[in-house]
């Protein structure tokens, strides 16, 4: 084994400039111009859905929407700070009420008007599309997370990832209900609740390993 | 979230009456027991952003304050020293691989404390599943690196050096070198100054007569 003050020497001896990370907070902007600019992308290519005018006049739509969103942003904002060794992790409350807010929303719907799929409710089209939607969005997200928060890896994995995903997911779900028209109440549990599961599952069972992938060198090569 | 599953370290203890400190105060001029605590966070701050903007000596000298209070906090989590000293080595690799992760305008004592415990908690897990899933090895275990402890059938082995020894020097050497010590064909030229392309014939020659020897051996 090398011995610590040789390892000391060797480090110093590799000391290079580095780039300071800017503020957590302006990270977490960046992101979400990067969410927002996805999401005009997206919008353009495949249209907003045809009611939308209509919908958002509808309270709890509005609100479900705002809610998912708002919980996006936090939520993106409290995995770039707990992602940073000296934060809190009560920074990880955060994005909750909104969230509570959001699932609340939906389930509420759900119990107020609680209409079976139609024969024709949802083409089989529809649902390809949805899932074109689903990737498109969060792929480029999940990846420029990951890349962004590759730091953490040494210190909460975890945590982070699990933050980051619900961060994606919100922002997915989002994406959603503004491009699809996927009112029936089954479906909209399915796409929010159901993207927003998806995530933190595969963060919680891959979140690791990928960050080891990307992790800096110098850890990468001990583990 | 599965943060900590002991209790949370207590707070920082840069200050103190421990020895450690205390030699730390006297090495730099200040006399024992009138620790400065406040001014040596500063004084690391400063040091992680010379490191930051490439400053070696800076670094190394951070580094080598840090290391005696990282091995006290180890040494609350880990006993062996050898483990001790091995923690110590890994928060100075993480610290080394995100050191830009520290923003100078905040103290840095709370960003090395909260990245050592992040390791030594890691560190413990990984412990504890190493613990109940191997088990190491004792004495019994232990085989030896030289051929014979390890071979169980002599009497073939016998027969087969008997055989090697009928060939003629080169093929005797090509089969010394290629099978038994198992080197490369690049090796082995290079061990016995032979090319390449003459090992070659050589250890098929080699063969050819040892199949030969001992089929003519079992058959009789």
């Amino acid at each position: 084994m090398i011995k610590t003050p040789d390892l000391i020497a060797s480090l110093a001896a590799s000391a290079t400039p580095v780039r300071r990370l800017r503020p957590p907070v302006t990270r977490a902007a960046c992101w979400l111009v990067l969410a927002a600019a996805v999401l005009t992308l997206l919008a353009i290519d495949q249209g907003i859905r045809p009611d939308l005018g209509r919908r958002l006049q509808d309270p709890a739509f509005a609100v479900s929407m705002a809610a998912s969103l708002l919980t996006g942003v936090l939520a993106a904002i409290a995995a770039f700070l707990v992602s940073l060794p000296d934060r809190s992790r009560l920074w990880l409350l955060l994005p909750m009420p909104a969230l509570v807010v959001w699932l609340s929303n939906i389930g509420y719907q759900c119990l107020i008007e609680w209409i079976a799929i139609g024969p024709d409710g949802v083409s089989f089209g529809e649902a390809t599309r949805c899932f074109a939607t689903l990737v498109l969005t969060s792929l480029p997200l999940s990846l420029a997370m990951l890349v962004m928060l590759r730091h953490a890896a040494p210190l909460r994995p975890t945590t982070v990832t699990l933050m980051g995903s619900l961060a994606v997911a919100a922002i997915t779900a989002t994406a959603l209900s503004l491009l699809h028209a996927t009112d029936a109440t089954v479906m909209i549990l399915m796409w929010n609740v159901g993207t927003a599961v998806l995530f933190v599952g595969l963060a919680g069972a891959f979140g690791r390993r990928m960050f080891r992938r990307v992790a800096p060198r110098t850890f990468a090569a001990r583990d | 979230m599965t943060e900590e599953p002991r209790s949370r370290i207590p707070s920082l203890k840069l200050v103190g009456k421990d020895e450690f400190s205390e030699r730390c105060a006297s090495s730099r001029g200040y006399p024992a027991g009138q620790t400065k605590p406040v001014a040596r966070d500063v004084d690391w701050t400063i040091f992680m952003a010379r490191a930051q903007d490439g400053d070696g000596a800076a670094y190394r000298r951070l580094l080598e304050e840090i290391a005696p209070y990282l091995r006290s906090l180890a040494a609350r989590r880990h006993r062996d020293a050898s483990d001790i000293e091995d923690a110590v080595q890994d928060v100075l690799l993480t610290i080394h691989s995100i050191r830009h992760t520290y923003d100078p305008a905040r103290p840095f004592a709370p960003w090395l404390v909260a990245i050592a415990n992040r390791r030594f908690i890691d560190r413990l897990r990984r412990q504890g599943r190493v613990r109940a899933r191997e088990t190491s090895l004792t004495i019994e275990h232990e085989t030896f690196s030289e051929p014979p402890a390890n071979l169980l059938e002599s009497s073939d082995r016998h027969e087969l050096e008997g055989a090697i020894n009928n060939l003629p020097p080169v093929q005797q050497q090509a089969i010394r070198l290629l099978k038994l010590k198992e080197m490369s064909l690049k090796e082995a030229a290079t061990a016995s100054g032979m090319s390449i392309a003459s090992l070659k014939v050589a250890t098929h020659r080699a063969l050819k007569s040892l199949r030969k020897m001992l089929a003519d051996r079992s058959d009789t």
